[in-house]
């Protein structure tokens, strides 16, 4: 009898708890919510939440829930989207550069929104559109693909950094330079696409090849490069989003950003999705992300800023702990004061080629990385034993010739092995020529 | 056979299906899809074969695994045979030492390795600042270092399997050997080892097949040209780039079915070899010698030799763990209990989702576990060695393989991987064999007598089971508990394609905390936890077990 009364109770108090839970989850779904799709690291997207949640409460005195889909890189988040055919799971594609957000202008999965204080992004910076025009999207987070170094390694070295692509090459650096795989990082991808776009699709390619030579190793995407560097293992990296310098010294790690001499501008974006389910709050949401508290929520989240009036020393006095690192990693007080050289970036071409560079770059260069080394090795080799010829007085002539079609065999048509070989033929050439 | 069984043996299967033929079957139909159609054929396994490059990772995998063996079989031999045969003083505590290297995972080893013997490491800063060197030294960048560390994750398991093998051994066997006059080392040669070869290929085909499974340590070490790392950096960055992707599950698909093939045929050679003898002299601790001044000294001597390198990789996670900024110093300087603090107060999420996903997997462990070893073990129902089979392979496919299959099969459709629910799940699956062994062998040896004398005395079969079975079997199965909770604990090569944001483990914490956060003293604080958390479980089962030795090993994979 006894038993039969404890399960009664049992089953009555499981229904009233299964009717509490209902009760909540009803609660729960009166609730003020935002989604965020896109591809920001998470630092930013947790500060982010919690100074969006924090002024929401504060000045409409409700919880809002936010969700953040990161399903990958850029293009990833752009087809998650398209995947949503208008009508999407989120509000808010929160990041990527420039390239997405015209993609997602173009095939009207964003609409236009006129931020209150519009005026404090700049419209244009050195020749790099920062903001769309016709109000679709704006730059919230600007960064500029760079390098970067450990100043404490290179000092032991008793080297200078680099500071220009062309640079890099000097023997000197060779084996103290890390690099990804262009396909393995958006940013790396960018990099070769810089490259081909400053020297020239051809000399671009001789240029990788020769920069391959450099590289100590390949790392395993762009912030394995700037921890790499960071521990010194490896003191120079290339292709870094600009902000991960000001996050690793944040770290205690002695790096420093190495503004390359030709880049391009990523000014990371935010829009407004096409039929958002709630369109009210994303507009909460894209007014706070730019005005000032926003902006200190973004530097926290180890991103740079893009209102123009904001000042790093200013904030530091405020009390904002990554100013301090946002103005030593960059070397001036406001982002924008940053002196840059922009190439000339066809941003649809360069979408367009996207896998056939990574293809090109892991067949021709990755693949053959340890073939690529020795028979660059061996025409710097020879072209040294003609040098030293020549001073003795040898007729290097016809092994110059030779030595010089080797060279154009390795950078411009990569043929390693044959170059090699050509080389080889140089060498016979000398020591025929000195009898 | 009752109907009772046939309906348990359904439900088995039904799981079976959804979380491992389910998945599995999306990894080979994603395999076969051609790009940019919607066609399906072979041609990314053609492009796969035809292309030196996947050649060369595969026989670099292969040249990988061979080199692991033979380095932990040569450095494990003589201490398995030390553990085993001698009677010496601190033999139990180095037993316990030389555990520590399966309760972290591989990757966390190998951070500590670059602290330690990494161009700006501490020991090559040390050689600069004595000035014995001018330039660092290359210690373990390359498939040096890279045998090196996972030669030190994997020597227990050669050193359990062989060291089982040395105890199993009859006595009379060697004794009779040694009176035909085959003494010392021929004995050890012609008797010893040839029995222990069961014993030793259980050990030597997880040591094998590892580098087929691992992908993360050689990454961490700039080498990419190995079958799985290739495979993880093709499907997780393959962008929009989808011939990339699915020549990234060809892959994947060609090592499970490499592991597999091993696999299968180790376990029948072992089956065919396996020395049965009807044991006359034998006692529970197989033959022990004692031996003179000589032998022990240099028994001491390695031992030692090996404690150290074990310990290295803890005492480094440990320095780390109590300080900060450790770079490019020798030593720490920055002493804090802060990264403690920040796992603690901080993100104690990390914490609680490693106790919840691998406890919530554990659960179904043994929900699934006890009623599959009861139908295998005690049943004649049909179909059960199939049942048997499908959850033993468990143990050879692959990580990436679990991860990879369950994102593709439980993304649409069926929309697991839109709760947490996945992590546990994923758990579960890849470490039900270390259970359901357990269980298994606790079965063997209770007595069908009892149960028989249960249900004659009319009690049915569930009521035998919970008042009978289940006493007697809890101390087997306990063992199994925990060790699967352990290697769940420890768990990354799956979880790391699953998890979302708020649900990381204490193993992805360690990863995110080296790769993003930069910040290594709480990753080796994480790191330093784990091992603090899994030693008070290894010393549970050792008390309940009877050594650690036996129980870790029990079911750690030895017996298949």
């Amino acid at each position: 009898m006894k038993k039969k009364f404890f399960r009664g109770r049992i089953i009555l108090i499981t229904i009233f708890l299964f009717f509490c839970s209902a009760l909540m989850g009803e609660a729960q779904a009166q609730k003020e919510k935002i989604g965020w799709v896109g591809p920001i690291y998470k630092e930013l997207s947790d500060s982010l939440m919690k100074g969006f949640k924090d002024y929401y409460k504060k000045t409409y005195g409700k919880d809002i829930e936010i969700t953040f889909i990161r399903p990958g890189g850029w293009p990833v988040c752009v087809d998650k989207v398209r995947a949503w055919k208008g009508k999407p799971d989120a509000d808010i594609f929160l990041g990527a550069g420039a390239p997405a957000h015209e993609i997602l202008k173009k095939e009207g999965l964003i609409v236009p929104y006129k931020l209150k204080e519009w005026e404090v992004i700049p419209d244009k910076w050195q020749g790099m559109k920062v903001k769309d025009e016709g109000y679709y999207w704006a730059c919230f987070a600007p960064w500029i693909v760079t390098n970067l170094y450990n100043e404490k390694v290179l000092k032991v070295l008793k080297l200078p950094p680099p500071k220009t692509w062309k640079e890099l090459l000097n023997p000197i650096y060779r084996e103290l330079i890390v690099q990804t795989l262009p396909y393995a990082s958006g940013t790396q991808h960018e990099a070769v696409e810089i490259h081909l776009q400053t020297f020239g699709v051809k000399e671009g390619w001789a240029y990788n090849r020769l920069l391959a030579a450099q590289l100590a190793r390949f790392s395993t995407g762009s912030v394995d490069t700037t921890h790499i560097v960071s521990r010194g293992e490896v003191p120079i990296g290339l292709a870094q989003p600009q902000m991960n310098a000001m996050v690793a010294r944040k770290d205690g790690y002695p790096v420093r950003d190495l503004l390359p001499d030709k880049t391009i501008l990523v000014p990371e974006a935010v829009a407004m999705l096409k039929n958002a389910p709630n369109e009210a709050n994303a507009k909460i949401f894209l007014d706070w992300l730019f005005s000032m508290a926003g902006q200190k929520y973004v530097l926290e989240g180890g991103y740079f800023t893009a209102r123009k009036d904001i000042k790093f020393t200013a904030w530091e006095k405020e009390g904002v702990a990554m100013a301090k690192h946002a103005r030593e990693a960059l070397g001036v007080d406001s982002f924008w004061d940053l002196k840059v050289g922009f190439v000339n970036y066809d941003l649809d071409l360069a979408a367009k080629r996207w896998d056939e560079v990574n293809r090109y770059y892991e067949y021709e260069i990755y693949r053959k990385w340890r073939e690529l080394k020795s028979s660059l090795f061996l025409i710097e080799e020879v072209e040294g034993e003609i040098a030293a010829a020549k001073k003795k007085g040898v007729d290097v002539q016809k092994a110059e010739a030779k030595i010089k079609e080797a060279r154009n065999l390795f950078e411009f048509e990569g043929q390693y092995a044959q170059a090699r070989l050509t080389a080889s033929e140089a060498r016979s050439l000398l020591v025929g020529g000195s009898r | 056979m009752s109907r009772g069984n046939t309906f348990l043996s359904l439900i088995l299967w039904f799981i079976l299906a959804l979380l491992v033929i389910y998945p599995l079957s999306f990894l080979i139909i994603e395999s076969f899809k051609i790009a940019g159609t919607n066609q399906f054929g072979i041609k990314n396994y053609l492009d796969f074969f035809k292309d030196p490059y996947y050649l060369k990772t595969f026989t670099n995998t292969l040249f990988l695994g061979v080199l692991v063996l033979l380095a932990t079989t040569l450095l494990g031999l003589p201490l398995a045979y030390i553990l085993a045969r001698y009677r010496l003083k601190g033999k139990t505590i180095l037993t316990a030492l030389i555990l520590l290297p399966i309760v972290l995972p591989a990757y966390a080893g190998a951070f500590a390795l670059i602290v330690f013997f990494g161009k700006q490491g501490t020991v090559n800063l040390l050689l600069l600042e004595w000035g014995l060197i001018s330039k660092p030294i290359n210690f373990i960048y390359g498939l040096h270092g890279l045998v090196f560390i996972q030669t030190l994750h994997l020597l227990p398991f050669i050193v359990l399997s062989l060291s089982a093998g040395f105890t199993n051994i009859d006595p009379s066997l060697e004794e009779a050997a040694e009176v035909e006059g085959a003494r010392g080392f021929k004995r050890f040669l012609t008797i010893t080892l040839p029995l222990c070869t069961p014993n030793y290929l259980a050990g030597a085909v997880i040591v094998f097949l590892w580098p087929f499974t691992d992908w993360l340590t050689p990454l961490i070490f700039g080498l990419i040209d190995f079958l799985p790392s290739i495979a993880y950096i093709n499907i997780s960055y393959h962008f929009t780039d989808m011939y990339r992707k699915y020549i990234g599950i060809v892959s994947v698909v060609v090592s499970s079915v490499i592991c597999v093939a091993i696999f299968l045929i180790s376990k029948r050679w072992v089956e065919k070899k396996k020395y049965t003898s009807l044991s006359k002299g034998t006692t529970l601790e197989g033959r022990i010698i004692e031996p003179g001044i000589f032998i022990t000294i240099l028994s001491y001597a390695y031992m030692v030799f090996i404690a150290l390198l074990v310990l290295l990789i803890p005492t480094v996670l440990g320095l780390s763990a109590f300080s900060r900024r450790w770079v490019l110093q020798p030593f720490p300087t920055y002493w804090t209990l802060d990264n403690f603090r920040l796992i603690f107060l901080e993100s104690p999420l990390l914490l609680k989702n490693s106790f919840v996903f691998s406890g919530v997997a554990l659960i179904f462990g043994i929900i699934f576990g006890l009623p599959a070893a009861y139908l295998i073990t005690r049943t004649k129902v049909r179909g059960k060695e199939a049942l048997d089979f499908v959850i033993t392979l468990m143990l050879a496919f692959p990580g990436i393989a679990v991860g990879v299959s369950y994102l593709l099969a439980f993304w649409e459709g069926i929309p697991l991987a839109t709760h947490w629910i996945i992590m546990p799940l994923s758990l579960f699956v890849r470490r039900l064999p270390y259970f359901l062994r357990m269980a298994h062998a606790s079965y063997l040896q209770l007595d069908i007598s009892l149960e028989e004398a249960a249900e004659v005395s009319g009690a049915n079969k569930l009521r035998t089971f919970f008042n009978i079975s289940l006493p007697l079997l809890l101390k087997g199965v306990f063992v199994g508990v925990v060790m699967f909770f352990i290697m769940a604990f420890q768990e990354i090569s799956t979880a790391i394609f699953l998890y979302r944001g708020g649900w990381e483990t204490l193993p992805i914490g360690i990863y995110l905390n080296w790769h993003r956060g930069m910040e290594f003293g709480i990753a080796g604080a994480m790191a330093f936890l784990m091992i603090v958390i899994i030693f008070i479980l290894l010393i549970i089962i050792s008390r309940i077990g009877g050594g650690i030795l036996g129980a870790a090993w029990g079911s750690s994979g030895g017996r298949y």
